[in-house]
């Protein structure tokens, strides 16, 4: 059998990240979770998960200064990166007029500046293989409207311009560049929002419920393999039918 | 091997492999005016951050960028240097 690739995946401790992680440690890949800290989560499925096929690195992303010696020994430790999943942020909620200048920038650093830096040196090793995947998480709330989050939501859209661009830049080396925009799905960054307006977006929406973690961890699966080897530079809605 | 011959060897393999066909590698060569383009160089800085474990490009002003193949050998020469020390 071929050595298992190695693919990254930021945010992996909880929520949306953690199943993302799950779901390539079962199609095979080697996966290498970033996120500040471990979790109880975290642990029980690495344990669940086939043997030796996921892996935690601790590291604060949003100290762009640790991304490089980040690489750097995933490398050493995991050998060539095949993979980068961009899941890693913050939902900071807040109206413009009266958001403290440096929630502002908290968001922009971690969800914006982080992945693009982290992209930056992750994408060099595979454009010197001639093969890699990097998928960026973005939201629906790229491209509608929600109030209050305004700047999560330009943080979310850069996303998109990121993927579309660099698509562009890597492609000719066989590396895809694809997004993916969920809906609103139940994790800890959305768990300050009320039981009814949870209701009325599941009313709202053509499939009549919410998509779950584990329909965008589907989804990034899909544009990691070699399935999705012709499609690059594109969004996957995934948001049962709630922008439909 | 010498930093100017690992940076040549470099620059051969990949322009053979992207099919650009390109003068003779001397040191007062200009990389803008070669079918050397701005994909090349980048795989150049990646592999060269493999050998070397350096990227002098991190934190560079433009007004730094080397111009000729002399130039760049010997960026890298200093960036290896600073790295070791
Ligand atoms: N939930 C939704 O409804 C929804 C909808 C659309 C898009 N999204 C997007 O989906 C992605 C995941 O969201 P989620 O709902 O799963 O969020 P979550 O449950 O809050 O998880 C966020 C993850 O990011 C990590 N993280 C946060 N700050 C970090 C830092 N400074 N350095 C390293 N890791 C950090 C967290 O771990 P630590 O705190 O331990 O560092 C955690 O693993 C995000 O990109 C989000 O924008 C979510």
């Amino acid at each position: 059998m071929s050595e298992p690739r190695t693919v990254i995946v930021t945010g992996a401790s909880r929520g949306i990240g953690l199943a993302i992680a799950s779901t390539l440690a079962a199609e095979g890949f080697r996966v290498v979770a970033v996120a500040r800290r471990s979790s109880e989560a975290f642990e029980a499925a690495a344990t669940a998960a086939p043997a030796g096929s996921m892996h935690f690195m601790a590291c604060d992303l949003g100290r762009t200064d640790a991304l490089q010696p980040l690489v750097r020994s995933v490398r050493v430790e995991h050998g060539p990166i095949y993979g980068l999943v961009n899941n890693a942020a913050i939902g900071t909620p807040g109206l413009l007029a009266t958001m403290p200048d440096h929630a502002v920038s908290d968001l922009v650093h971690l969800n914006t500046l982080a992945p693009m830096l982290l992209t930056k040196y992750v994408v060099r090793g595979m454009m010197a293989s001639g093969s890699g995947r990097i998928v960026n998480v973005s939201s629906i709330i790229a491209f509608t409207g929600y109030n209050a989050l305004s700047v999560y939501a330009a943080t979310k859209a850069s996303m998109i311009g990121f993927t579309r661009s660099l698509s562009r830049e890597v492609g000719r080396l066989g590396v895809t560049v694809n997004a993916v925009a969920p809906g609103f799905i139940e994790t800890a960054l959305t768990e300050g929002m009320d039981e009814s307006e949870r209701e009325r977006i599941a009313k709202r929406s053509a499939l009549r419920r919410l998509a779950d973690p584990d329909d965008v961890a589907n989804a990034v699966a899909y544009l990691v393999s070699d399935k999705a080897r012709n499609v690059t530079g594109t969004v996957l809605t995934v948001d049962a039918g709630s922008t439909a | 091997m010498t930093m100017r011959s690992t940076i040549v060897a470099e620059i051969e393999a990949i322009t053979r492999d992207h099919d650009k066909t390109m003068p003779p590698l001397t040191d007062d060569m200009v990389l803008m005016d070669t079918e050397f383009d701005s994909l090349c160089f980048a795989l150049l800085v990646a592999r060269m951050e493999d050998h070397l474990g350096v990227d002098p490009f991190g934190t560079m002003e433009v007004a730094d960028l080397p111009v000729t193949l002399g130039d760049l050998v010997a960026l890298y020469d200093r960036a290896a240097v600073a790295n070791a020390a």
